[in-house]
């Protein structure tokens, strides 16, 4: 027993390293991949790397009238709550760290954390600017919890039906047994709404446009961020980066847990490496239309319109996905 | 409404101490040339002639006020024009009215030409000239420090010479 | 936020959306604007007073660096004032030169505009590919005059260069290229559904206002007045080509006055600038290119005038007129500029008030705002500064920038 608590001790800085690492590498495959779609030739992959040192180096500067260890703390809070994310999630073909400490419902709290990190971080930072994108960030997150809250629970809901006597919101069992063994045809349509709906709260969730409203660099000057500088600037950085792999490995583990050694037919080191190599392709997949796709392809909304996007269309949706989902479990139970 | 029907009916209204209209030829084609309006009006009767252009066309579009200082006179220049949106139509018309240096005022236009607001301003604060009934007096291009009593468009001894240097030359000693 | 409570945001002179000396300081509840005060006063760079030290051939070449993307338009305005004072007769080519380099001007500020539009929408693919069109024109700018903005082809009497038989097919090419992409752009900005809900009944402008307030340029014929310097007083070879004033009515078949309609407008006016292009390809005369082509003789003829004059000219933006006054001295004695954007400014009260605050930058950036800047005299606590001073200031500054808190960490590598 004390043997396990130490070897998992030892993997969390391995996992915190990987995530970090994993992050900036997709930062900067996003930056460059957006730049060409823009017709530009965009920074090298690395530049990521290059920015957090960078930014590290410099001065790190606390407004006058800030709350100081509200504004010094918050960035700390993020990239924590960020990188206990990846704790949770299984990645590359390897169970969750903390497998049976935590579901679920508790990543859904785990991804509210940055975003409150950074809300609570503009209000300190006493800048009318920062207070703006820090009230419209709250919009923002009471508007995508609740397309995101009604896929969690008809997943959840799924599977407590389809296989009675596991933990429901344990995401192992989930990515154990993939979502789309469990359904007939009409609740396969039910899931891959479920799964559109995951993929357009993505954007939401880390704060890229069309759903930046909250740090709109033209309208309010980069908002809840507009004070930070230096190592907390930094920070917040870093939180983005690992929590895009977070949020995009959560959504891999409940729709695409797939492994490809089996195919392969595979063994040993061979196919821990495959697998691995195979979850990075589906991270790519995943970031590329929930991240770089959306962003390059549509202007920024209003916070109104991020509102009604979310509640209305989103939530619609969700709401459709959980009814087939419902109406297939009625059909197969009739049918048998 | 021809350029020189509108010159006609402000000289039978108005004591025009100027009168005249300037024939200018920029086209290539020089088939016409294109009429441009001077006049030159009392400040008692500035307003009214204002007023006039209104009545000729329903909203005169309003240029900009230009001006200078000659001697001991300031010269004032509001240039309206009429008949836009027609091809080739368009009259042009500028409305002098002289004011001694010392004493100078103007009534306020933008009761007629709300657009007005921002010349009056920058002639308030360039020329010195008082805008009597101006709704914003606040200075317009001249930053709040900039020294008072200095009018940058006079050229007499409130006007910029003191304040200006030139860098070229180096620091004065 | 509680009711009633409000808040006061600046947007410029230091801020992403609005990179000009202007600053919107607007009274904000929630998200929404009450009231807009502008404020101007940021630089004033003394053009004018300036112009009337110099003789004017020099302010020619002043008046091309009041504004870096209009420099056809002052020394147009500027030049038609001076020939109307001294009776100048401009050559018919030159007319032709000068309309097509304004034509020209008027294709790279719009599209520039539209990029420019694009980016305070958060689309910034689509500012990068509204750039990367306008380099077309850029290039043909140069290949034209030599540089790729400052055109400095327009000179009192006439125009510094000509445009040649043989240049004639790489504009053709240039126009092209534009009535290619032009549906591209127009579905890009009129149909793209998120673009649309962004601007469309935002910043309304009624005509009425538009009227009132005196606006110019697309601003105004974006609200239905249809008013275009071009159309009106046809000047150059404008006469001869048949320019009508754009409204979108001609494109979406009503006017509202907002955002939408003023991005319509200018995409409109893309189309009709290369079609005025082609056509005075078509119908260019011969012969000389300016009255006189010594620049002495020029000098020596406007340099004893005795009288005074405006020049006006649609650019981009809207009329820019320039009032000329000469007394028979070598300088001018008065001289006044004008720019669009002085009658455009008021027309933002109107269009922001009860906007949210996301729209601010969208509807600033849409009457094209225009503060072109270089000062010559800084002005700190009332006392100004030399250049020597301002010199010893800066090194001071970066000194104690180097002593300060951050040189303690020791590595500045």
């Amino acid at each position: 027993m004390n043997e396990l608590i130490i070897y998992q001790l030892a993997s969390v800085p391995a996992i915190a390293a990987l995530g970090i690492i994993l992050g900036l590498l997709f930062k900067g495959i996003d930056r460059v991949l957006a730049a060409r779609m823009q017709a530009r030739i965009g920074p090298p992959i690395r530049q990521p790397f290059r920015d957090l040192r960078k930014l590290m180096i410099k001065e790190n500067i606390v407004p006058k009238n800030a709350v100081r260890f509200v504004f010094n703390g918050m960035p700390l809070l993020a990239v924590a709550a960020s990188i206990t994310i990846l704790l949770y999630v299984p990645i590359a073909g390897f169970l969750p760290l903390m497998q049976g400490y935590g579901d679920l419902i508790l990543l859904l709290y785990l991804l509210l954390i940055p975003s409150l990190a950074l809300v609570l971080g503009g209000f300190a930072s006493a800048s009318p600017y920062a207070s703006i994108g820090a009230q419209r960030e709250m919009v923002s997150m009471i508007s995508y919890e609740l397309p995101l809250a009604v896929a969690v629970a008809s997943i959840a809901w799924l599977f407590s039906r389809a296989m009675p006597g596991i933990a429901s919101f344990s995401l192992a069992a989930i990515a154990a047994n993939p979502v789309w063994e469990l359904v007939g045809p009409v609740g396969f349509i039910g899931l891959l709404a479920l799964f559109l709906i995951l993929l357009a709260v993505m954007p939401g969730e880390i704060g890229v446009i069309p759903f930046d409203t909250a740090e709109a660099e033209t309208e309010i000057a980069s908002g809840m961020l507009v004070e930070y500088s230096g190592r907390n600037l930094a920070l917040f950085y870093l939180a983005d980066a690992v929590k895009t792999v977070g949020f995009a490995s959560i959504l891999i583990a409940i729709f695409l847990p797939y492994g490809i050694s089996g195919t392969l037919s595979l063994q040993g080191a061979n196919a821990v490496a495959a697998d691995a190599l195979f979850f990075l392709l589906k991270l790519f997949i995943v970031v590329f239309i929930g991240r770089v796709l959306i962003r390059v392809a549509v202007p920024r909304l209003r916070i109104t319109q991020v509102v009604k996007a979310y509640w209305g269309y989103a939530t619609i949706a969700a709401l459709c996905g959980l009814s087939l989902i419902a109406l297939d479990a009625i059909l197969l139970a009739g049918g048998c | 409404m021809k350029a020189e029907q509108v010159l006609a009916s402000f000289k039978k209204r108005f004591k025009l101490k100027e009168a005249r209209i300037d024939n200018v030829m920029h086209r290539a084609n020089r088939k016409s040339a294109v009429p441009r309006i001077w006049i030159e009006i009392g400040r008692e009767e500035f307003k009214e002639a204002v007023g006039h252009l209104c009545e000729l066309h329903p909203m005169p579009h309003f240029a900009v006020a230009s001006g200078y200082q000659i001697g001991e006179i300031i010269e004032l220049i509001y240039h309206f024009s009429l008949n836009y949106g027609k091809p080739q139509g368009e009259i042009c018309i500028g409305i002098k009215t002289k004011l001694e240096k010392g004493n100078a005022s103007i009534p306020t236009i933008t009761g007629l030409v709300p657009g007005a607001l921002i010349s009056e301003r920058e002639i308030q604060e360039m020329l010195g000239v008082k805008v009597e009934g101006i709704p914003d007096s606040r200075r317009l291009f001249l930053p709040k420090n900039f020294p008072k009593k200095v009018y940058p468009w006079r050229r007499d001894e409130t006007g910029p010479n003191k304040i200006v240097r030139n860098m070229h030359k180096g620091e004065k000693k | 936020m509680s009711e009633g409570k409000t808040f006061k945001i600046a947007v410029g002179p230091v801020h992403p959306a609005l990179k000009e000396p202007v600053q919107l300081n607007c009274e904000i509840e929630g998200e929404q604007v009450k009231h807009v005060d502008i404020e101007l006063s940021q630089v004033h760079r003394s053009i004018e007073w300036i112009g009337t030290r110099r003789n004017p051939v020099q302010v020619v070449f002043l008046a091309e660096k009041i504004c870096g993307i209009c420099n056809i338009c002052h020394t147009l305005c500027f030049c038609e004032a001076v020939e109307s004072i001294a009776g100048i007769e401009v050559p018919a080519r030159a007319h032709y030169i000068r309309t097509i380099a304004a034509e020209l001007e008027r294709i790279h500020s719009h599209i520039l505009w539209a990029g420019v539009a694009a980016h305070e929408l958060g689309f910034d693919s689509v500012m990068h590919y509204t750039w990367k069109l306008r380099e077309k024109v850029l290039d043909t700018t140069e290949y034209l005059t030599g540089n790729r903005i400052g055109k400095a082809i327009v000179t009192i009497g006439g125009t510094k260069r000509d445009i040649e038989e043989k240049q004639f097919g790489k504009i053709r090419e240039a126009c092209n290229y534009y009535r290619q992409n032009f549906s591209r752009l127009r579905d890009i900005f009129l149909k793209d559904p998120i673009i649309k809900a962004r601007a469309r009944d935002i910043g309304i402008l009624r005509r009425d206002d538009a009227l009132s307030l005196c606006a110019v340029g697309p601003t105004a014929r974006a609200s239905g007045v249809k008013k275009d310097v071009r159309q009106d007083e046809a000047y150059a070879a404008y006469p001869d080509l048949d320019v009508k004033a754009i409204t979108p009515k001609e494109l979406l078949g009503e006017i509202r006055g907002d955002v939408y309609d003023r991005i319509a407008v200018r995409l409109l006016e893309v189309l009709q600038s290369v079609e005025l292009i082609e056509k005075c390809l078509k119908q260019m005369p011969e012969g000389k290119i300016a009255y006189e082509s010594k620049l002495a003789k020029v000098l020596s003829d406007v340099k004893q005038l005795k009288g005074e004059a405006i020049g006006r000219h649609e650019a981009p933006r809207g009329e820019v007129f320039h009032y000329l006054k000469m007394v028979g001295e070598e300088t001018p004695y008065s001289w006044k500029v004008r720019a669009p954007t002085y009658n455009n400014i008021l027309s933002w009260i109107p269009m922001l008030k009860g906007a949210q605050i996301a729209d601010i930058p969208i509807v600033a950036a849409s009457i094209d705002p225009c503060m072109s800047c270089t000062n010559r005299a800084a002005i700190a606590d009332g006392k100004e500064l030399g250049n020597e001073k301002l010199h010893r200031l800066s090194v001071e500054k970066t000194r104690s920038l180097k002593k300060g808190p951050g040189s303690e960490r020791g590595n500045c590598n």
